[in-house]
């Protein structure tokens, strides 16, 4: 009987210790927090430095950020429908393009951005919001190499034999082989003249990498020219790699890096205060300034000298690409480039 | 406990089995009897596409291939480290269990970019067969089979060695000196009686190096490239880059029944030596 009344007492005295544990004041919490997918290496590391702190100080929110590449940002959202892995997408144009056809955005409201006034026309649409572009060229080392001219130069001598290159996987990969083969007489829905060029090469072809491996390559002198981003470039340079990047005459390729709301996200409101912060005037200078090297979006920040532009505007003069042609194309353009260039 | 009840202990992992490996694999048979990318048409076609494409038996060839070569040189290079462990004293073979264990500690992504410096035009062996005049211009080896072998050899070798010192550091040492004392050679005592009781061990490691090696994904594309192409490539490449799940599938099934059948394949040679040896 004794033991009975114990145990009653014990859960009492446990249930009430637990209710006034809910009830106590709780140390100062954010106002809440965001889940942010984030592109691996530079732009987490950037993020955490500069974005993190200035949406804590400007709207007391938490950034949390999950590493995933663009591709395998839309591969999770699609995969967990109903139950968003994250808030908020950070995507190049093929796989925003994707995520727009698979319905995996939330409709956006431009108007809900504090700076939007700041950024050039055209940057915000129903879908998301642009928040820095990336410009694809040609990266080469000035020790080992004559300056190339050319996309068409990649595929000659002394260039050839010295080329390291990446498939149709990535977006940068995608546009550089597409430019190739236009210089052929091909266009953005045909690759064919890039694939007759490249047999007559390719055993002469230094390295044909994972997009991941391709900067340690260039860096160990796997290989000393390849089509990569100017923000590859700026990084490998501050890490006292011998390298520079050339446009080519037909002009180097711009394309932009957008932010979306997850459909089903829960912090949308958190989420539109998350991207107002990524383009507002202080957290886009910092992120142009090494080692981070983005090139931004926002107006009222003055561009670095070693920039591809003088000015955003110029942006409108790079060559761009229409993904929603290129991306029916992109799985048989996989298949055709792994028969060509597999052993 | 009664012994009837005794089953009831497994039920934990029996239905995490059900719920995290039998489940999605079902999944995966369904979604592969998709003909479409949008998962919506019941035909079969990724399959068909699949196999009668030439390419894709190419691929299986490779990466079976790949896993033969890589049990191949864990096998050869491992055995006779596993004998030293045999006749080493009890430090020394505390030494080396730790130098094998050692690589473990390392993350295999971190193992494979150390093998584009080692391997790379301007790395440590091409600069020793220069230095050498072993060859005038530097060896291409990233990007080619025996350069991926090479890599996979040091990454899957604890693996190898593992249950292979195991099954050694449990053999009866009264067995070897009993083969000499009647009179057989090293190497008879080696063959006849060594090797047939650390079979299993081998068989055991054999197979893990097998089916890691033939999945190694990360090592195979970082260090093979595009050049090569293996099954995981492809899994890769259809559901992530273009998002066709089921043929992603089928290249995902293909893969295990290739690895299923290696393993078994080396299961069937294990039984035929201890039967020999028998």
């Amino acid at each position: 009987m004794s033991h009975r009344r114990s145990t009653r007492r014990e859960f009492l005295a446990a249930a009430t210790v637990t209710l006034g544990s809910l009830a106590l004041p709780r140390p100062a919490l954010a106002k809440g927090s965001v889940t942010a997918a984030m592109y691996p290496g530079t732009w987490e590391e950037a993020f955490r430095a500069h974005v993190t702190p200035a949406l804590k100080a400007a709207h007391d929110v938490d950034l949390e950020m999950t590493p995933l590449f663009a591709v395998d940002q839309i591969a999770k959202a699609q995969a967990s429908r109903g139950a968003p892995p994250f808030d908020a997408f950070v995507l190049d144009p093929g796989p925003r393009v994707t995520g727009i056809e698979r319905g995996l955005f939330e409709k956006f409201d431009a108007k809900r951005l504090g700076n939007l006034a700041r950024l050039p026309a055209g940057m915000t649409d129903e879908y998301g919001v642009t928040v820095a572009a990336q410009v694809v060229g040609i990266g080469y080392n000035p020790k080992k190499l004559p300056k190339p001219k050319s996309w068409t130069d990649l595929l000659k001598d002394p260039w050839v034999s010295r080329l390291g290159m990446t498939g149709f996987q990535t977006t940068y990969g995608t546009v550089s082989i597409i430019e190739i083969a236009k210089q052929f007489g091909g266009s953005e829905t045909n690759v064919e003249p890039f694939f007759v060029e490249i047999k007559k090469v390719l055993p002469k072809v230094a390295a044909i990498g994972a997009p991941a491996s391709m900067p340690a390559l260039f860096q160990q002198g796997q290989c000393d020219i390849t089509y990569t981003n100017t923000q590859t470039v700026a990084t490998l340079r501050g890490r006292d790699v011998d390298i520079e990047f050339v446009k080519p005459e037909s002009g180097a390729v711009a394309f932009f890096t957008t932010m979306h709301i997850t459909r089903g996200s829960r912090e949308q409101e958190n989420a539109y205060k998350y991207f107002d912060t990524v383009i507002s005037a202080p957290v886009q200078s910092a992120l142009m300034q090494p080692p981070n090297n983005f090139i931004p979006v926002n107006r009222e920040v003055k561009l670095a000298a070693n920039l591809p532009m003088a000015s955003l505007d110029e942006m409108a003069k790079f060559v761009k690409h229409d993904w929603s042609k290129i991306n029916p194309l992109r799985a048989g353009w996989i298949e055709r480039f792994n028969k060509e260039v597999a052993k | 406990m009664t012994r009837e009840s005794e089953w009831q202990l497994a039920l934990p992992l029996t239905l995490a089995y059900a719920a995290f490996f039998l489940v999605p694999l079902g999944l995966l048979i369904a979604v592969s009897a998709f003909g479409d990318d949008r998962i919506t048409t019941l035909d079969g076609a990724q399959w068909r596409k699949f196999l009668g494409d030439p390419f894709t038996w190419k691929v299986i060839v490779d990466t079976v291939k790949l896993g033969g070569l890589t049990v191949a040189a864990t096998s050869l290079i491992g055995y006779p480290l596993a004998l030293v462990y045999l006749g080493a004293g009890p430090r020394w073979q505390r030494v080396i269990l730790f130098v094998v264990i050692l690589p473990l500690l390392t993350s295999v992504v971190v193992r494979t970019f150390a093998w584009i410096v080692i391997l790379g035009r301007e790395g440590v062996i091409n600069q020793a067969v220069l230095w050498l005049g072993v060859s005038p211009a530097p060896l291409r080896l990233l990007q080619t089979e025996h350069g991926l072998v090479i890599a996979l050899t040091q990454i899957e070798m604890p693996i190898m060695l593992l249950p292979l010192l195991s099954v050694m550091s449990r053999m009866d040492p009264n067995l070897r000196d009993a083969s000499a004392g009647l009179g057989a050679s090293k190497w008879r005592t080696l063959v006849r009686v060594t090797l047939p009781l650390s079979l299993p061990g081998l068989v055991a490691g054999c197979m893990l190096v097998f089916a890691s090696a033939t999945t190694a994904f990360i090592s195979q594309f970082v260090i093979g490239g595009n050049r090569l192409v293996y099954l995981p490539l492809i899994i890769w490449q259809q559901s992530l880059v273009v998002y066709n799940w089921p043929l992603a599938s089928v290249a995902a099934l293909t893969l295990l029944v290739s690895v299923g059948l290696g393993v078994a394949a080396i299961a069937a040679v294990g039984r035929r030596g201890r039967a020999y040896a028998v």
